[in-house]
C-alpha cells in the first residue's frame, strides 16, 4: 500500500504543505513521517497531528493524500519526481515549480496552480499535474516546461507570461489566457474570447494535442471523445512577444481523424 | 547432397546464412489506414538489398489504433543497416521524403527504451525553418513541423537494435506459377512480428552470388546456379529435374530465433502450397555469423 494521508480534521490556520514530497518521504515508515512537522499558520505542526498515516513510503515513490485539503497550500510544489494522488481539493500554489514527476488532484485546486513564484524567472519546468476538476486565477503562470490539465476550468489569467509548456482546461479557459505568453499553448474545451494580442491562424486537428490527451485519459482525466476527433482554432500570440504562443480553442466535432 | 520430404518437396540438406545488422522499428500513423500504408509502402521502396540500396526495409505488421501512440490506425515499418551510423541516415532521408511528405502521418519510435538511438526528429526539424516546436509527452520529446497541411509530428530520437539479415528461403517447382504460388503462401506465413521480407512482395526472382564470372569489377550477378535456363550449360547447376522455376524469399529479423521461426513457417507453408524443392543460399559459412540448417525446421510451426 503506498503511503497514505488521511486528513483528520480542517487544520486551524493556512497549511504549507511542500514538504509533503513523495521524493523526499522515500524511504520513510509511517512513524518517521507521522513526526515531520508542516507549517500550520505561525506554528509547526507534526504531520501526525493533521493526518492519519498509513502505509508506507515503498520505493515506487507514490504519495496519496486523502481529504478536503483546501486550505493546504503548496501540495506538491516544487516537486521533481514520484507521484502525488490527491483525493480531494487543494490550495493555491499546488505544483508550483514543478521539474519532474507527476501531480494528480482529484477536485478542484487553487489560484497559481503549477505557477511560478514571485520574483522567480519560471514557474514549472517539468512534470505533470491532473486536475479533475476546476482550478483557479492564473494556472500555468510563468511555466517553462510540463503540463498543466484540468478536465474543469481554468481562472482568468492563465499562462500568465508562459515560456512555454502547456495548459489545457478541457472546462474551459478563463479571460485573459495566455497574456505575456512566448511560446506556451494554451488548450480550451470551450469558447474564450482571446486577448487582442492574439490572431486566428487555421482550424486544424493537431497530432500533438491528441496525443497530450491521450496521455491525459491514461492518468485518469476522463476525456471525451469529441475533443480527440475534433477540430481546434489556432490563435497565435502574444503578438507583443514573439508569436509563438498558441490559442488553441475547440471548434466542433466535423474533423475526420 | 541427402534431405528430407516434406509433403511433395524434397528438402535440401543445406543451410541459409546471415549477417548481423542494426535495425529500427517505426511506427507510422495517419487519418486512415490507407495512408499509412501509403507512407510504409513508399518508405520500404528501393530498399530490397544493402548492396544496391544501402538499406534493407519492409513493413513489418499493422498497428490497431489503440496501440498506436496517438490512437491512430498505423503501420510498424523496420529498417536494417549494417551498422547503427546506417540505419541513423537511411531512417532520416526515408521518413524526410516519403513519411514527412505523405498527407495526414505522423512517425513514432518502434523500440522505445533501446540502449542506442539515432536521432530523428532532433534533426528533420530543421524542415521547419525555425517555426518547429516541440512538445514533451509522457517524457518523450516529439517535435511539431509545420507543414502545408497543418503539422507533422515526429518523434525525437528512434531507438536502434540488433537484428539478422540474410535469412533465406529458394523455392522451387514444376513450373512458374506452381512456384510463385508456393512462395507466395511461404511469405504469407513468414509475415509478422519481428520480421521484415525486403523484396518485392517478399519474393525475389533474381537472387544473386557474390562477384560474377565474366567480369572482376561486378559486386553481384545472377545465381547461375539457380537459374532452370542454364540448367544443362553450366556444370554447377543446382537445379534439380522436374524443377522450371525458383524464387527466393529475403528475410530480416529482429533476433536469430525470429528468423528461424519465420523460415520455418515459410517452408512448410511452400511444402503444402505445391513447391518440389525447398533449398537455401548460402556463402559456403565463411562470411556470415548465423547459420539456419534447414534440417532444424523440419518440425511445423
Amino acid at each position: 500500500m503506498s503511503l497514505t494521508l488521511t486528513l483528520r480534521k480542517p487544520p486551524p490556520a493556512r497549511v504549507l504543505a511542500a514538504p509533503l514530497d513523495p521524493d523526499g518521504l522515500r524511504g520513510l515508515d509511517a512513524g518517521a513521517v507521522g513526526a515531520l512537522e508542516l507549517r500550520c499558520g505561525g506554528e509547526a505542526v507534526p504531520v501526525g497531528d493533521l493526518f492519519e498515516v498509513s502505509g508506507s513510503a515503498a520505493e515506487d515513490g507514490t504519495l496519496v493524500l486523502i481529504g478536503d485539503l483546501r486550505r493546504f497550500d503548496g501540495v506538491g510544489a516544487g516537486m521533481a519526481s514520484g507521484t502525488l494522488v490527491v483525493h480531494g481539493n487543494v490550495g493555491s500554489w499546488a505544483g508550483a515549480e514543478m521539474s519532474g514527476g507527476v501531480l494528480q488532484i482529484f477536485g478542484d485546486a487553487g489560484a497559481r496552480l503549477g505557477a511560478a513564484y514571485p520574483g522567480a524567472r519560471a514557474g514549472m519546468t517539468g512534470g505533470e499535474i491532473v486536475v479533475s476538476g476546476d482550478a483557479g486565477e492564473e494556472a500555468g503562470a510563468g511555466m517553462r516546461r510540463g503540463l498543466v490539465a484540468l478536465g474543469g476550468r481554468a481562472g482568468a489569467g492563465a499562462g500568465l507570461r508562459i515560456l512555454a509548456g502547456t495548459v489545457i482546461a478541457l472546462g474551459g479557459i478563463g479571460e485573459e489566457a495566455g497574456l505575456g505568453n512566448k511560446r506556451g499553448s494554451l488548450v480550451s474545451g470551450r469558447p474564450v474570447e482571446p486577448l487582442p494580442a492574439y490572431a486566428f491562424a487555421a482550424r486544424l486537428q493537431p497530432p500533438a494535442l491528441r496525443m497530450q490527451l491521450l496521455r491525459l485519459r491514461a492518468l485518469g482525466l476522463t476525456v471525451d471523445e469529441r475533443f480527440l476527433r475534433g477540430v481546434w482554432a489556432r490563435w497565435s500570440g502574444d503578438r507583443t512577444e514573439l508569436t509563438r504562443g498558441e490559442l488553441l480553442l475547440f471548434d466542433g466535432e466535423n474533423g475526420s481523424r | 547432397m541427402t534431405g528430407y520430404r516434406l509433403g511433395d518437396a524434397e528438402v535440401v540438406d543445406t543451410f541459409a546464412e546471415a549477417f548481423p545488422m542494426r535495425y529500427s522499428r517505426v511506427v507510422i500513423t495517419a487519418a486512415t489506414e490507407a495512408w499509412a500504408l501509403e507512407a510504409a509502402r513508399s518508405m520500404t521502396g528501393f530498399a530490397t538489398s544493402i548492396i544496391g540500396c544501402k538499406c534493407e526495409a519492409g513493413i513489418e505488421m499493422e498497428v490497431r489504433g489503440e496501440d498506436t501512440p496517438d490512437g491512430r490506425p498505423g503501420i510498424a515499418v523496420l529498417l536494417f543497416a549494417m551498422d547503427r551510423e546506417g540505419v541513423g541516415k537511411r531512417i532520416l532521408e526515408r521518413v524526410g521524403q516519403t513519411v514527412m511528405t505523405c498527407p495526414t502521418t505522423a512517425c513514432f519510435d518502434g523500440l522505445p527504451g533501446a540502449e542506442r538511438s539515432v536521432p530523428l526528429g532532433r534533426s528533420l526539424r530543421y524542415f521547419g525553418d525555425g517555426f518547429q516546436a516541440s512538445k514533451v509527452i509522457a517524457g518523450e520529446r516529439f517535435w511539431r513541423i509545420p507543414v502545408m497541411e497543418g503539422e507533422f509530428l515526429v518523434c525525437e530520437s528512434v531507438g536502434v537494435g540488433r537484428g539478422v539479415g540474410g535469412g533465406n528461403l529458394v523455392i522451387g517447382a514444376r513450373d512458374e506459377a506452381t512456384a510463385l504460388a508456393a512462395a507466395m503462401a511461404a511469405a504469407d506465413a513468414m509475415r509478422g512480428e519481428g520480421i521484415a521480407l525486403p523484396f518485392p512482395g517478399g519474393i525475389v526472382r533474381s537472387g544473386s552470388k557474390v562477384g560474377a564470372l565474366s567480369s572482376k569489377s561486378l559486386p553481384a550477378s545472377t545465381n547461375h546456379q539457380m537459374a532452370p535456363t542454364l540448367r544443362v550449360q553450366v556444370k554447377d547447376s543446382l537445379v534439380p529435374d522436374g524443377v522450371a522455376a525458383l524464387f527466393e524469399i529475403v528475410i530480416d529479423g529482429v533476433s536469430e530465433d525470429a528468423v528461424r521461426e519465420a523460415m520455418r513457417r515459410g517452408l512448410h507453408a511452400a511444402a503444402g502450397a505445391g513447391a518440389k524443392h525447398v533449398t537455401a543460399a548460402n556463402f559456403g559459412g565463411k562470411l556470415g555469423e548465423f547459420h539456419f540448417p534447414l534440417s532444424e525446421l523440419r518440425d511445423p510451426p
